[in-house]
């Protein structure tokens, strides 16, 4: 009986948790760290995006690293997002706030990776083409919220993969994560807008 | 003369599945220490709306009347819960009533819970000890276990983890939280371990654990406090080792 079945739908859930992690996750937090170098000025930062892009096979690395990974995992959350129905305005819960910022954020963060990645991967990536789009104020606005939002999607992934690999069950240890992911939350975010206003 | 304290009420109304529904307002005379199903069952005796307009009794379920059963669950002011242990003094006015929405309306307040029987079928949700002869007693379970369980098995397959899922939709299988949580008491169980994959192979479909969301509704919802979120986030852990140990022997 059980032996026919093909759990598919399992696997890619759990797949689909695990890539949130690594690698996304990681390299969400790596990239930030390392635009810390654009508080170095534009020579700097020129300096140590231009050796990243001429590393041996980049693209090979960022193909299985970087899209693929986010490519998948932003088709299936798009199909995550589709079958829920949020009921936020009956059930007013904390939690219940985080699951449907969850899915907007992942919805936005889709479309700000596009923006970013024609901006600044296939684009000229420079500190001046960033420069000059910020200095727009809507766009500095949307380069903000995509800062925070990514952050956010990934910190509360966090919370909801220590539920899917059964490493927090009780609401206590639940509860110790939450407030513990509230403080890798800030860090961060201060992290992440630092990378941003070095381009003010 | 002092004029009669009325109770207010607002129900939603449809008579039949395919029919659109509509709004009535009703007064009922106000008694200390009512409940919502004592109020219907006075809207019965005299189905007139707060208007004077005559119209139909309005339907709805209940049987125990003492939240045991969970036939009288419907949305109250908002939220899923039993009708019959909702108090009126507690409760603000106008009393707004409707149907549980995820599952088939049949007429009124009165909806087709079938799916949630269904779903316990689906997991297995019992201890098969029928045999050809007799299998003698079973193992003991511990107290300490005994009274855990017990807290489990209070489920009265009401609906409300269900209506207050964010996961339970038209567009989603998701077997929701409470047939999931039901595994984990059988499985709990000394005999019911021994089909304990019985009751996990069915999770790893779809609409099994892994379409929960986490949103955590559900355990703010039962009414009998069944720690709904800490069955999912355990049985997660279960049912990893098992999908992967299964994989591994294959
Ligand atoms: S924790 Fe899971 S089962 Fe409970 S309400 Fe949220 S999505 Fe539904
Ligand atoms: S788990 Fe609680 S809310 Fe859900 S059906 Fe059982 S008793 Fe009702
Ligand atoms: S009538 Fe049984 S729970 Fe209300």
């Amino acid at each position: 009986m059980s032996i026919t079945q093909k759990p598919y739908h399992f696997l890619i859930r759990r797949v689909h948790s695990l890539l949130g992690l690594v690698p996304i996750g990681l390299f969400l937090t790596f990239h930030m760290i390392l635009n810390l170098s654009a508080r170095g000025g534009p020579e700097m930062y020129d300096k140590v995006i231009g050796t990243m892009r001429n590393f041996p096979g980049i693209i090979v690395v960022e193909l299985i690293v970087i899209f693929i990974p986010i490519l998948v995992h932003a088709i299936y959350g798009a199909w995550v997002v589709y079958t829920s129905q949020s009921n936020v305005l009956d059930y007013k819960y904390a939690r219940n706030w985080f699951y449907i910022i969850q899915r907007i954020s992942g919805i936005y963060t889709i479309i700000f990776i596009i923006t970013h990645v024609y901006l600044l991967r296939f684009g000229e990536a420079s500190f001046a083409a960033l420069q000059h789009f910020v200095s727009n104020p809507y766009g500095l606005i949307f380069y903000a919220l995509g800062v925070l939002l990514a952050i956010f999607h990934f910190v509360n992934g966090l919370w909801a993969f220590a539920i899917t690999w059964g490493i927090a069950i009780g609401p206590h240890s639940q509860k110790v994560l939450s407030y513990a992911l509230g403080i890798v939350f800030v860090l961060l975010s201060a992290v992440g807008l630092t990378d941003l206003t070095a381009f003010l | 003369m002092a004029q009669q304290k009325v109770i207010h009420f607002k129900i939603r109304r449809q008579d039949g599945p395919d029919k659109p529904s509509r709004w009535e307002e009703f007064d009922v005379p106000y008694r200390e220490k009512l409940n919502v199903i004592s109020c219907l069952m006075e809207i019965q005796k005299n189905p007139v709306t707060s208007s004077g307009k005559k119209t139909t009794p309005v339907v709805w379920e209940c049987n125990c009347l003492e939240e045991v059963c969970g036939a009288c669950t419907m949305i109250i002011n908002g939220k899923a819960k039993q009708a019959c242990s909702a108090l009126i003094d507690h409760l603000e006015q106008p009393i707004v009533l409707e149907p549980l929405t995820k599952f088939p309306l049949v007429r009124d307040l009165m909806v087709d819970r079938q799916i949630m029987f269904d779903n316990l079928k689906k997991v297995h949700a019992w201890i098969p000890i029928d045999g050809t002869y007799n299998l003698g007693s079973g193992p003991r379970l511990a107290e300490a276990k005994r009274q855990w369980a017990y807290e489990l098995s209070k489920c009265m397959t009401c609906g409300c983890c269900m209506e207050a899922c964010p996961q339970v939709n038209s567009r989603s299988k998701f077997i929701g939280p409470s047939a999931i949580s039901q595994v984990r008491l059988f499985n709990a169980h000394p005999t019911g371990e021994m089909n304990k994959h019985e009751r996990l192979a069915p999770l790893l479909d779809e609409g099994g654990i892994a379409d929960c969301g986490n949103a955590q509704n559900c355990v703010r919802a039962c009414p009998k406090e069944i720690p709904l979120t800490t069955s999912l986030a355990d049985l997660n852990r279960e049912i990893n080792k098992f999908a992967l140990d299964r994989w591994l022997r294959k």
